[in-house]
């Protein structure tokens, strides 16, 4: 037999995610982020290309987010590491860094991707708040 | 283990004078064992007269269901050693997290659409979510893994000995990214197909049909060659033909299959069409 091969459920996930535009994360059972798309990569200021695979912490480190004053935001706080660890939806406003230094703020959505065969990962999209909808939060 | 088609239409059955070559029945591939054990790949059509010609003594038969798609179970109820009290059968498929193998079966195989239930079956039947690890039956492995397809749908990979068999009827594994663009770990169906002896898979579309039909589960014929390149079988067989296509049609479809091979650097004399009630024959080994 070949190598592991990833789940199913999680080629189909990536599939959709490197088709569309709407930035997101996918991580595995394990925490490790295994994919992010274009659009991702464009807020994040980094390719999954150069990036390749991160460790379940290695990502929160790589890319923040953090809170409104700068301070990062623990990971095991972050919507994504809930949807793994919790296997519910979550959804934040946080901030992260612009490949240009800026902090803008963001909003995530992040969801447990659960197969025939158990937990499978999650999945995160991202949204950048407009600044009228940041002023009214 | 032999091999042989018993039905390779996929979809809905096209009998008629114009395929009665490649035959019109839907998906059902008889394997047996060299320990004489029977494996039956999918309940199409097909399975009814692999029924009538069965004349095994094996104890028990396994039924081996990639989906429950009705091109893939339609034959089951006229199957015919489901009605001899002797027979044990086992029947493998998806597991859903909605009901039972054996409920969603019985949809089927229940009024109004069945005159039996499965429940009056005289044989000894049971029904099996297909397990996430290897199993054995007989001197075989078997192996069932998830593949994209629309709805839970399982392909098979069946190892005796040296030689292995990837059955994966219903496959789209280049839906959303090319073949080329993705990594082995994340082709549907790679490690089920890596290195198999003989690939029995979807092929249902030409290239020119493939995008009004994107996203329903099959392949188009580039893409089961690419996926058949990439796993690196030894021999492909082109299954799930699509209703529409004739006997001629397929003719020049397997010529120009076995063209484009040859062009990717393989040998075109390994690629096969699959044909009713003939069968599939494994790669010779060459000696050393």
């Amino acid at each position: 037999m070949a190598e592991a091969q990833k789940p199913l459920e999680l080629i189909l996930a990536r599939n959709l995610l490197s088709s569309i535009s709407t930035p997101a994360f996918l991580v595995d059972a394990e925490g490790t982020l295994v994919f992010f798309n274009e659009a991702a990569g464009a807020m994040v200021g980094r390719r999954f290309e150069e990036t390749g695979a991160l460790g379940p912490r290695e990502w929160g480190e790589t890319f923040g987010p953090f809170d409104a004053s700068g301070q990062p935001i623990p990971w095991d706080r972050l919507p994504l590491t809930i949807a793994l660890q919790h296997g519910r939806p979550m959804h934040s406003r946080m901030h992260i860094h612009s490949s240009n230094g800026e902090l803008h703020e963001i909003e995530v959505s992040a969801l447990p991707i659960v197969g025939t065969e158990g937990f499978r990962g999650a999945m995160a999209i991202f949204w950048p708040v407009a600044a009228e909808d940041g002023a009214a939060a | 283990m032999k091999v042989k088609v018993w039905g390779a239409r996929g979809s809905v059955p096209a009998p008629g004078p114009e395929t009665n070559r490649y035959g019109g029945n839907t998906s059902c591939v008889h394997v047996r064992l060299d320990d004489g054990s029977e494996l039956v790949l999918d309940a199409g059509t097909g399975i009814r007269s692999l029924g009538l010609a069965m004349t095994t003594s094996a104890e028990r038969i396994h039924i081996l269901l990639t989906h429950l798609h009705m091109d893939h179970i339609q034959g089951l109820m006229f199957f015919a050693p489901l009605f001899q009290a002797t027979t044990d059968v086992v029947i493998y498929g998806p597991a859903s997290p909605e009901a039972s193998l054996m409920d969603r079966i019985a949809r089927y195989i229940s009024a109004p659409l069945s005159p039996v239930e499965v429940r009056e079956l005289p044989c000894q039947v049971s029904f099996r979510d297909a397990p996430d690890i290897e199993w054995q039956i007989g001197s075989a492995s078997i192996r069932a893994n998830s593949v994209a397809h629309r709805g839970p749908t399982l392909g098979y990979r069946i190892t005796e000995g040296d030689t292995a068999l990837a059955y994966i009827p219903d496959h789209e594994p280049a839906l959303g990214a090319p073949l080329d663009a993705l990594e082995d770990e994340w082709i549907s169906g790679y490690a089920l197909a890596k290195d198999a002896s003989l690939l029995v898979h979807d092929s249902q579309y030409t290239d020119a049909e493939y995008p009004a039909h994107l996203g329903w589960g099959h392949s188009r014929i580039t893409d089961t060659l690419a996926f058949a390149r990439r796993v690196g079988a030894q021999r492909l067989a082109l299954f799930h033909h699509d209703p529409m296509h004739e006997d001629d049609m397929l003719d020049e479809f397997v010529t120009d299959a076995a063209e484009r091979w040859m062009r990717l650097g393989c040998d075109p004399g390994q690629i096969a069409i699959a044909r009713e009630r003939q069968p599939l024959e494994f790669p010779v080994a060459t000696p050393s």
